[in-house]
């Protein structure tokens, strides 16, 4: 009986062992739109739904990226000022007052999309248009817009290839930037963008095989153009319908399994064998580890007793409070008279707040003139002797 | 100038030959056109090879800087370097004579080497030399410029006090201090025939107690989760696995950020100044050897739930408004809430300071009526509940002002919150010792970190050839690995203040090397856009050239073989 009692004890144990291997500690949500222009309603649409589908599930705001090249909501055009919506029937505003877009307009680059998955930004960049996801992190990468065979387009103006994308996602796993990656991606040819890919711990899934499109779902006839692209349009009826909330227990082999090529029109395509178990363990994975959000909240509760709890913790600081005091007067006594002032700039210096320093205009040009002057007289001195040259050369041979 | 009358010669004498004029054939070209021809085509030929070419070949070249690639793997792969974590453990003995003292000391330091299993991490038993140990335990906690020490950090005194009436030894840690002292019955002093006695046996199990969590962490973080150590129970393994979930990534500085919010227009300004100089700047002070803090406030007055999060509900048994655990991640309104200001590079740790209405004060956890909880990675969160105040109408309204008193528990439990936050081990029950524990697993993970950034690097500058490395990457590479150098010797001489002062150095570097700016570039190009971009270059000009060029080769070829024949 007792053997039994052990041997379950450590069976248990195994599961727990496994379990926090498996787990992740945080999600981030990369949601990318490429594509411009009135006629590209939808591919802002795709965006936005799935934006307030990972916001449902509990992603906060400052760990969604969301890159929108153009703004559909405020475009002339638009029949319904203010609002976007993902289908005709117009039920759910996807614009709301609530949403936080990170990269806007022609910030959309090829460029800061490399920039932001392996985090090469400028010191002043603020953090909320930073991936800030790290060993833990589960991140979903999600892309819509035009694309050809291993290409994407940005903005009609440049394109990333599905090498840099993969060499992007590469640099991210070896500074343990992510823990796992679900990449989807909906446009025409959208298997082709992950055929790179060589990194651990990715998902891939795109909307339609080498040579194929990728259709538009439905038009809104007041709006005047499509509003959501099919394959988009069924991962989220799955995920609005399927998944209701961040307890679900569905997994991405429940999603997978949902796309139906008649409905799409085109055969989408999943690849697995990055994932370490392939197919069979990656299909485990639940829907939520990355379109939810993990957040063990830890409450404290004051009567607990343990070391390192709350009480223990409270009366270790109130003793450090009460000697740093003690501190404070032995030096203000050594002080004397100035006792009060002394105290008080003691307590302004512990306090390591940096003194503002007031930023006065500076000096825009970079201050080398004379090494410029160099090269400018170098330059000319160069094509004088050339010119002296040639002359010489010409008139020998003439 | 002979040459030139030479030229002007052989024209005339083409003129007046009159067998080539017949037949309507050019004339032959005078040996001086083609001696033009020959030159203007070796001067196209000359700019292109000797301006042309090195200007293409420096303006398309990638600067790679050259990294020391082998020294950086070996380092991530940890051959350069086995840390190891020596601690100092001073014994002061002031009624023991020197002889017997020693003994104890023999003994006691062969009974924790038989104990111990992780060999990386060991204690070092000596003798004090003065026996005024208050003195030295109340000096090491306090902030001390450890880069200028030469000698090994003391990590514990421990001083034996004899007791009469003990049945068996016994041991007191001084909270404030790193000072243990332990009481025996005078009678348990051993005698240097034997090998073994009770006291030295109680004191190698106590001190094992005492680092067995940091032993257990360290070896964690060595070894990664697969590896742990026999000793350590898995409710320790799992308390220190969690532990390192919920803390912070490690950064130079971190932003502290007190708000208070709430839904009305009361609380509106509260002693934030003081309450910051009280509790927290004490607690900011010991923790500035491992990382720099700066500080910042704010009020926000009609802050509102997000529209989705679960409302409080009423509880009549209690008269408590109560809110569920599982909706508290959805408490802060990260969207409308201001709370992530853009300061600075270093990350930010919120502590949110929540009034609630009046119409639904008191507000509680409703398992087990806690009022605050913690935000893995991100933050605390406290409700405060003031007293109401009744006004004539008979409404009741929060009060406008908070005062020092009332924001002392808040405060206490924000310092808590903050050490949690920074991974501070809970055990052994002394804050100092804690603080010293913190700085060597961080000099620890940092190690580890910088070292692994490097391996990453060197992989990175193999597996992508086109990708630019700056002369700066390869200052900041040889700056990381000579301080991860010194980490090294300073963690085997026993220390950690310095060892941990050199490694966050080499951490910043390493991060800046990795993640410099000019590190980036659409590095692929396909074929296929190679030729496009030279095609229209290089046909219009290439043509011409290269057929001149070979019109030029077959002159002279045939010439030679003229001349031969």
């Amino acid at each position: 009986m007792a053997l039994l009692f052990r041997f379950l004890q450590a069976f248990a144990l195994l599961l727990l062992a496994s379990a926090v291997a498996a787990e992740h500690t945080s999600n981030w949500a990369v949601l990318v739109s490429t594509s411009r222009f009135w006629f590209n309603y939808r591919h802002l649409a795709n965006v936005l739904s799935l934006y307030r589908t990972v916001k449902r599930l509990g992603i906060p705001d400052s760990q969604i990226i969301l890159m929108l090249p153009d703004d559909m909501a405020c475009n002339p055009r638009n029949a319904f000022p203010g609002t976007v919506y993902s289908n005709a029937d117009r039920a759910v505003d996807l614009y709301g007052d609530n949403i936080e877009v990170d990269y806007r307009g022609y910030e959309v680059t090829v460029e800061n999309f490399i920039r932001l998955l392996t985090d090469r930004l400028d010191e002043d960049v603020p953090r909320s248009k930073r991936l800030g996801s790290d060993a833990g992190s589960n991140v979903l990468v999600y892309m819509t817009g035009h694309g050809g065979d291993q290409f994407l387009k940005f903005q009609d103006a440049e394109e990333i290839g599905a090498w840099d994308l993969a060499d992007a996602f590469g640099q991210m796993w070896e500074k343990k930037r992510y823990h796992e990656l679900l990449f989807m991606i909906d446009t025409c040819q959208a298997n082709t963008m992950y055929t790179h890919f060589y990194s651990p711990n990715i998902v891939a899934t795109g909307s339609s095989e080498i040579d194929q499109s990728s259709y538009s779902h439905h038009a809104d006839n007041d709006v005047g153009v499509a509003v959501i692209d099919r394959w988009t349009y069924y991962v989220l009826e799955f995920l609005e319908t399927q998944v209701t909330s961040v307890t679900s227990k569905l997994n991405l082999g429940d999603l997978f399994d949902s796309y139906d090529e008649s409905k799409i029109h085109s055969q989408p395509g999943v690849r697995w064998d990055l994932f370490p178990g392939g197919e069979q363990e990656g299909r485990l994975r639940t829907v939520v580890d990355f379109f939810g959000n993990v957040q063990n909240v830890e409450v404290e509760n004051a009567n607990a007793t343990e070391p390192g709890s709350l009480k223990e913790d409270l009366a270790e600081i109130a003793r450090l409070v009460e000697r740093w005091q003690k501190r404070d007067e032995e030096y203000s006594a050594i002080l004397g008279n100035s006792a009060q002032n002394s105290t008080e700039d003691l307590h302004s210096s512990t306090l390591n707040l940096k003194p503002k320093t007031t930023v006065g205009p500076s000096k825009m040009a970079e201050d080398n003139g004379w090494g410029k002057r160099l090269v400018g007289a170098s330059v000319v001195g160069a094509c004088t002797a050339i010119w002296v040259a040639g002359s010489i050369l010409g008139r020998s041979s003439v | 100038m002979t040459t030139k009358t030479g030229d002007q010669e052989s024209p005339l004498a083409s003129q007046v030959d009159p067998q080539t004029s017949v037949s309507r054939v050019p004339p032959p070209e005078t040996p001086a056109a083609v001696q033009t021809r020959f030159r203007v085509i070796a001067a196209f030929w000359a700019v292109i090879i000797f301006l042309g070419f090195p200007i293409w070949w420096k303006t398309t070249s990638i600067y790679r800087a050259s990294l020391p690639l082998e020294e950086m793997v070996h380092w991530a792969d940890g051959k350069t370097c086995r840390p190891v974590f020596p601690l100092e453990i001073h014994l002061s003995t002031p009624s023991l004579p020197y002889i017997e003292a020693q003994h104890l000391l023999r003994t006691t330091q062969h009974t924790l080497d038989d104990l111990n299993e992780f060999a990386a991490h060991h204690l070092r038993l000596k003798l004090a030399n003065d026996t005024t140990g208050d003195h030295t335990g109340q000096d090491s906690s306090e902030h001390v410029n450890y880069a200028a020490r030469e000698t090994p950090d003391t990590a514990l005194t421990v001083r034996l006090l004899p007791q009469e009436g003990l049945a068996s030894p016994r041991s007191e840690l001084h909270a404030a201090t790193t000072q243990l002292d332990v009481f025996y019955p005078p009678s348990q002093i051993p005698v240097s025939s034997s090998s073994n006695s009770p006291l030295s046996t109680f004191i190698a199990a106590e001190l094992q107690q005492l680092y067995g969590e940091e032993k257990a962490t360290i070896a964690h973080i060595l070894s990664g989760d697969t590896a742990r150590l026999a000793s350590t129970s898995p409710q320790l393994a799992e308390d220190i696995s969690r532990r390192l979930r919920r803390s912070m990534k490690y950064a130079e500085t971190y932003h502290l950020s007190f708000s208070l919010f709430t839904p009305g227009a009361e609380p509106s300004s509260w002693d934030i100044e003081a309450a910051v100089n009280e509790y927290v700047s004490p607690l900011l002070q010991a923790l500035s050897p491992i990382s720099n803090f700066t500080v910042d406030t704010q009020v926000q007055l009609y802050a509102n739930f997000a529209p989705t999060a679960p409302k409080p509900e009423y509880d009549e048994s209690e008269a408590v408004w109560t809110l569920k655990k599982e909706g508290l991640s959805a408490f802060v309104n990260a969207a409308e809430w201001p709370l992530n200001p853009s300061i600075g590079t270093g990350p930010t740790i919120n502590f949110i300071l929540y009034v609630p209405d009046p119409s639904q004060s008191p507000l509680v956890v409703k398992e087990n009526s806690a009022s605050s909880w913690i935000v893995p990675q991100w933050g605390g969160v406290f409700l405060l509940n003031p007293p109401l105040s009744n006004d004539e109408q008979g409404s009741r309204s929060n009060p406008a002002h908070l005062s020092l008193g009332s924001l002392g528990p808040a405060f206490m439990t924000f310092s808590h919150q903050l050490l949690t936050l920074l991974g501070t081990p809970s055990t052994p029950a002394s804050l100092p010792l804690r603080l010293q524990t913190s700085i060597r697993i961080r000099a620890a993970t940092l190690l580890l970190s910088a070292s692994s950034t490097m391996g990453s690097l060197a992989r990175l500058t193999e597996s992508l050839p086109s990708i630019p490395i700056p002369a700066t990457v390869a200052t900041s590479v040889s700056t990381t690995l000579s301080h991860l150098t010194a980490t090294c010797s300073h963690l085997r001489e026993g220390r950690f203040g310095a060892a941990l002062a050199s490694a966050r150095v080499a951490e910043t570097e390493a991060e800046r090397s990795f993640f410099e700016k000019s590190m980036v570039g659409q590095v692929y190009f396909p074929d296929e856009h190679k030729v496009a971009v030279y095609l229209p270059l290089l046909g219009p000009i290439g043509v011409p050239l290269v057929v001149g060029l070979l019109r030029e080769l077959k002159r002279i070829a045939a010439k030679r073989k003229a001349k031969a024949s």
